[in-house]
């Protein structure tokens, strides 16, 4: 299994293809204008079709930052 | 497809010495995935390649519509749900299910369906739309239970019955089949209450995916097969005919070979609606002759044309097929019991589709293929022509095909052939513009026409459309020919040019410019002309008016350019009766 962090910048960057692989790690909806609520629902979807577990809608506000969804992802799969 | 898929094949850029077409999202809900998995098949096909995806407003698919048809996209798909009808029967709402709200229920459906079919039309009149039915489940409104139907949902199905049954009859709104959804996307995992709830997108991922491909299969399909080349021995019936004999082979429940006579019953549904059939069997000729005259036949005889019954190698068969057609084996199917015999086919001919009829004990894969076959031939409507084609072929027979010039004006006349020039833009021009989008041979540039290509340039007040029928002694090949173009100054300039090559070696080509210099008063005429891998007809022909240093391989940016004088310096004499209606005020 690969770690988290190489696969879910993959899932980053199908949704935000304009951004460098050290602006991914760094983003969050402070720094990139185009995370919007959309965005943040693609890339559930990403992260379901990737990681086979479904994030639960009710962290949608606090899915913020690529370290947040890491974080995340770990509580839920370890 | 997967997300990951559809994200990288939807975010390549466009092209920016290519035109840039629309396609209009149209739903009420956010389109999401869908959108992202749509745009990904357009991509994918030549037709989508540089599109562009419009939707519109969170829950407002009236609105949608309308402004979309105030936009004029090159394509639209209008995804209905029933929560478009009326937000009680969605998710989102709480408008209450008690059951003396259901009539104001049925009623609101009733009044949305009214007015969504009044906008669609006119947006069909913009664009080609593909509309799909409500996919998702209704909500347990009723008080019945899930295994039993209740009146006030069957009265929702009728309500919507009726509405795309009359929407089916709008020209240019094509609906998604709901039997073909639900082998691609079963019923019970189309909706995502999760995703509904927390993005107002209520399909699956996989939903969303199977929905796309369909709604985008149906505005852009495949181009139909043309000709089916059929077996006879144990594929158009059952049994061996040297060995059985004439009255042997069968095709009948009773015989329990109920499957060939399916497959029979197929190939006459396809042949009424235009496909060639011809037979490649090897066999006797005297006795295929005999069997093929039974009266109990589901494919009547005459619907079959040619027949080639010898010992000889099958592709010998198809390839003589293939001329009396005078279509490509990429236009063709070959259906053999034999996989033996259709690797030798397919060996000859790599672009024919070769398909194996199953043996008598697997009627779930005839099943299959009759489906198949319908897809490989389907087309949106039957026109008169499509059931002129094999009647006019048999007789073309007395003509070269392979060309365009070739038989003699005496020859010619002696068929006492007839040509009707129909200038007018209003009748049914539907044969017009398959006709311009589907010859290859004699095509003056190879250029296909979308929809609204098409409308802009019959709007153009300076443009003209001549449409050319033919027929002669030996019956009509119904509308042949079709020049499109407008006049400025003196001058005729053809945009799009095409005969049919059934309708080769009749001097047609001939008597269609002579009339556009007579209607058009031009001095000149200038083509778009485009070399093409297949338009050698249409290069053999331009060879034979401007001479032999005329280079046929050269695109001409400016246009090639026939002066009046020249034309009738190489015009042979024509021995066509005309018939003109609606001349144009040229």
């Amino acid at each position: 299994m690969l770690p988290i962090e190489p696969r879910l910048l993959t899932c980053f960057q199908m949704v935000f293809p304009n951004l460098s692989e050290a602006q991914i790690l760094a983003a969050s909806t402070d720094t990139v204008p185009a995370w919007d609520s959309m965005a943040t629902v693609k890339l559930f979807s990403l992260v379901e079709e990737e990681f086979g577990v479904a994030p639960d809608f009710e962290y949608l506000d606090e899915m913020t930052s690529f370290t947040r969804f890491a974080e995340r992802l770990r509580e839920q799969i370890g | 497809m997967k997300l990951v898929e559809a994200l990288q094949l939807g975010g390549k850029p466009l092209d920016p010495d290519q035109p840039t077409k629309t396609l209009a999202l149209v739903c009420g809900f956010t389109p999401l995935h869908l959108e992202t998995f749509l745009l990904a098949y357009a991509r994918s096909g030549s037709s989508g390649r540089n599109l562009k995806i419009s939707s519109g407003l969170y829950g407002d698919l009236l609105g949608n519509v309308d402004r979309a048809s105030a936009a004029g996209p090159d394509f639209a798909a209008v995804v209905l749900e029933w929560a478009d009808l009326d937000p009680r029967l969605g998710l989102r709402s709480s408008g209450g299910w008690l059951p003396e709200t259901l009539p104001s229920i049925a009623d609101a459906v009733r009044d949305a369906l009214r007015k969504i079919e009044q906008s669609l039309a006119r947006l069909a009149e913009k664009a080609p739309v593909v509309l799909s039915p409500p996919t998702l489940p209704l909500p347990p409104v009723a008080h019945t239970a899930g295994w039993q139907a209740s009146g006030f949902v069957l009265s929702l199905e009728a309500l919507l019955a009726g509405f795309l049954e009359r929407a089916a009859t709008l020209a240019n709104v094509h609906i998604v089949s709901r039997q073909r959804l639900e082998e691609v996307s079963p019923a019970a995992s189309r909706l995502d209450p999760r995703m509904e709830l927390g993005a107002g997108f209520p399909y699956s991922a996989a939903h969303a995916d199977a929905l796309a491909k369909l709604l985008w299969t149906v505005l852009d399909p495949p181009a139909p097969k043309k000709g089916l080349i059929t077996d006879l021995d144990n594929t158009f019936w059952s049994g061996i005919l040297g060995e059985a004999g004439v009255t042997g082979v069968t095709w009948s429940q009773e015989d329990h070979t109920q499957i060939h006579g399916l497959y029979q019953q197929m190939l006459a549904s396809l042949a009424a609606s235009g496909v060639l059939v011809g037979v490649a069997s090897k066999n006797d000729a005297a006795l295929v002759q005999e069997a093929l005259g039974r009266t109990d036949l589901l494919t009547p005889l005459h619907s079959i044309f040619p027949v080639e019954a010898h010992w000889g190698a099958k592709s010998e068969s198809v390839a003589r097929i293939l001329e009396a057609w005078n279509i490509g084996a990429d236009s063709v199917v070959f259906l053999d019991d034999s996989a033996l015999e259709l690797a030798e086919v397919q060996a000859r001919f790599p672009a024919i589709t070769a398909l194996q009829f199953p043996s008598s004990n697997r009627p779930d894969e005839l099943w299959r293929l009759l489906w198949h076959l319908r897809d490989l031939f389907g087309r949106p409507q039957i026109l008169e022509e499509d059931r002129l084609r094999a009647g006019s072929l048999r007789a073309a027979t007395h003509f070269s095909m392979t060309s365009t010039t070739g038989a003699s004006p005496a020859f010619i006349a002696s068929v006492e052939p007839e040509i009707t020039l129909d200038f007018s833009k209003t009748t049914d021009l539907r044969r017009a513009f398959e006709l311009v989008n589907k010859t290859n041979q004699f095509n003056l540039n190879g250029r296909r026409l979308t929809e609204s290509d098409w409308t802009n340039k019959l709007e153009d007040p300076d443009g003209f459309l001549l449409t050319v029928s033919y027929q002669d002694k030996f019956g009509p090949l119904g509308r042949i020919a079709v020049a499109l173009g407008r006049k400025s100054a003196g001058v005729c300039f053809i945009d799009a040019w095409v005969l049919s090559c059934r309708a080769f070696s009749r001097l047609i080509e001939h008597q269609i410019l002579r009339h556009l210099f007579l209607i058009t008063g031009a001095r000149d005429i200038i083509f778009d002309y485009t070399p093409t891998a297949r338009n050698s007809p249409l290069q053999e022909f331009f060879s034979s008016v401007f001479g032999a240093e005329w280079k046929a391989s050269e695109a001409v940016p400016d246009g090639l350019r026939l002066p009046r004088n020249r034309f009738e310096e190489i015009c042979p004499e024509l021995p066509h009766r005309i018939k003109e209606t609606a001349i144009a005020s040229h």
